[in-house]
């Protein structure tokens, strides 16, 4: 073949690279600066509220942070919401996911269709219906339900011991069928065959199940586990809406005392040391997750 | 092991098919319970929507008295901190905010994924994880800086505000990078030859060949910017301008008396959607768990 000559070759690549201009422009000026301008600004004193131009504060912010009392509760409140929320999904993710294969069962699709209906509502929507159904008057669905029970109406979002359940709640019903969706999808990789293999050698479904699916599924399972934890540590608009973090801050997240720092009180600067001491918390929880099912490998 | 069962087999057959039944009919009932309560909450608004707020009764799962009036006050309730807007205005500006999102998102993608695919270009490796690594960034990150540029080009209280930042997304490329790559190379060079250009190619051969990336791709942006709420919520004031969850958010005053305005609003915002899920399902689910697959 005959050489193109070099401006041709150069034409080309000029052409391709305006073809990634847009994508990457936009990537540049709403990402990579952005994150860069975080780190920095976590250095700063700053409020767009104030006059004075921001100043430099060192590690000032980050000292801050770990005496203030409302982060660590914050931190606990969020830590208590993916305790109280990823077990659930993916345990119940998982069972829906294995009891919807079997290909026999009939209304399996529509049952599908039901279970993934949640996620395609509005996270506000859904939130505010549910603040409703927890409504500690007698009419919410949640005391209706006690009452056939005859169990004394709850307060739920109203008490310090209810709300964060209550929210738990609303939250592990919204996502169920995201999580059943991805295993239903991790289920179409394991191999027929190895099933097949197992009935012969006399294993029961129980057996089946324990030894042959739930093994194979590891690399789907670690990858819901590392999502829904990441997720739910950015959980936000289910407190914001229900409860705006009360009673009390037992609602308060991570990201409801980054709104209010960094967008109601516009202390910028701590809210960007906030956000930054998140990044780095959950990067080296991923990280250890990763080791922790590395190191567990599969040994038949 | 086998060799102590061989005796028991003919027994254990009439066991196993007995508790076959009864786990089939435990499994049933426990789906069907399950199928209520996910179920539950939707109809228990819907009904409480057509129930009359008048009527001081406990809500019910079905309505005794059918009414539409908290319809028609669900719709213009927003008139109230706004004499110029309905529910129906955030309807418009959530479908304008996910159209200009979507539209102009599928193209910025495909073309980047089609390039870093096909085009051998100094620096593509390093473009390509450029891309992947943006996905690693959570939004609560860049939420302060980027309202802080978003501010400096006075696009507070706009439109450009709700769509630009989100233009381009390294999912997106991923995606179209990984379908392009699967395309053969005899159709491109085809084109080739016959003198098109890049773009030509891009536009008549490769884009219409990625029609299913681009439905799933457009599903899941769509879902993704229509139930958007952190970034509004931080840069949008303005009544006129806000999407529809954001607005919903007005109708928590009502919470105390007028369950059925309150509602009947709430199921406005979600029928709509709920009804395009139910049309188009298989692509809806694969659409917004794609992400899972390569993950």
């Amino acid at each position: 073949m005959k050489q193109r000559p070099a401006w041709r070759r150069m034409g080309k690549t000029l052409e391709s690279y305006t073809m990634l201009a847009p994508a990457y422009m936009i990537f540049l000026v709403f990402i990579f600066i952005p994150v860069a301008w975080a780190f920095y600004l976590s250095l700063f004193d700053y409020s767009i509220m104030s006059l004075r131009a921001p100043r430099f504060a060192g590690m000032n912010n980050f000292r801050r942070l770990v005496s203030d009392r409302l982060f660590w509760i914050s931190l606990k409140n969020t830590a208590r919401y993916a305790l109280g929320t990823v077990p659930w999904r993916m345990i119940l993710g998982l069972m829906l996911a294995l009891v919807l294969d079997q290909t026999k069962l009939v209304g399996r699709k529509l049952l599908r269709t039901v279970y993934f209906l949640p996620v395609v509502t509005s996270m506000v929507a859904a939130a505010i219906v549910w603040s409703l159904v927890f409504s500690a008057s007698n009419s919410g669905l949640a005391n209706q339900l006690l009452a056939v029970f005859g169990m004394a109406p709850r307060g739920w979002l109203a008490d310090s011991r209810l709300a964060m359940f209550s929210v738990c709640v609303l939250s592990v019903w919204k996502d169920l069928g995201y999580v059943m969706t991805i295993f239903t999808a991790g289920l179409q990789g394991v191999p027929l065959e190895l099933y097949e293999a197992g009935a012969i050698d006399g294993a029961s479904t129980w057996q089946r199940i324990r030894f042959i699916t739930i093994p194979l599924l590891r690399p789907t399972t670690f990858f819901i586990l590392v999502t829904e934890i990441l997720g739910s540590f950015q959980v936000f608009t289910q407190t914001y809406v229900m409860t705006q973090g009360g009673p009390g801050y037992v609602t308060t997240t991570l990201i409801n005392l980054l709104h209010t720092k960094g967008f109601v009180q516009y202390d910028m600067g701590y809210a960007s040391a906030l956000a930054v001491a998140m990044f780095i918390g959950l990067l080296i929880m991923s990280w250890v997750l990763r080791k922790v099912f590395r190191a567990e490998e599969i040994v038949y | 092991m086998p060799d102590a069962t061989v005796g028991q087999k003919s027994k254990r057959k009439t066991e196993v098919s007995c508790g076959r039944i009864t786990a089939g009919v435990v499994q049933y009932a426990a789906l069907i319970i399950g199928a209520f309560v996910m179920l539950a909450p939707v109809l228990w608004m819907i009904s409480t929507s057509l129930t009359a707020d008048s009527v001081i009764v406990s809500y019910k799962l079905i309505p005794t008295r059918v009414t539409l009036e908290n319809y028609v006050r669900a719709w213009t309730f927003p008139s109230n901190f706004d004499e110029s807007v309905t529910l129906g205005t955030f309807f418009l500006n959530s479908v304008l905010v996910s159209a200009l999102i979507t539209g102009p998102a599928l193209i910025i993608d495909s073309l980047a994924g089609y390039v870093l695919a096909r085009r051998k270009v100094p620096g593509s490796n390093l473009l390509f994880y450029m891309a992947l690594a943006t996905m690693m960034i959570p939004f609560y990150v860049i939420a302060v800086p980027l309202f802080l540029t978003v501010r400096k080009l006075r696009w507070l209280d706009t439109y450009q505000g709700m769509v630009v930042p989100f233009l381009a997304s390294g999912f997106g490329i991923f995606m179209f990078k990984q379908f392009f790559q699967t395309v053969p190379q005899d159709l491109e060079d085809a084109a080739l030859v016959d003198g098109c250009s890049a773009w030509r190619t891009y536009w008549s051969i490769m884009l219409p060949l990625a029609k299913p990336v681009v439905g799933t791709m457009a599903i899941f942006k769509v879902m993704w910017s229509w139930n958007q709420f952190f970034w509004p919520l931080l840069i949008i004031n303005n009544i006129r301008l806000k999407t529809l969850p954001l607005a919903l958010t007005m109708f928590r005053g009502l919470n105390v008396t007028q369950w059925g305005t309150l509602c009947a609003g709430m199921t406005v915002a979600t029928i709509p959607v709920v009804v395009v899920y139910l049309s188009m399902q298989d692509m809806f689910q694969k659409g917004i768990t794609m992400g899972a697959v390569k993950g």
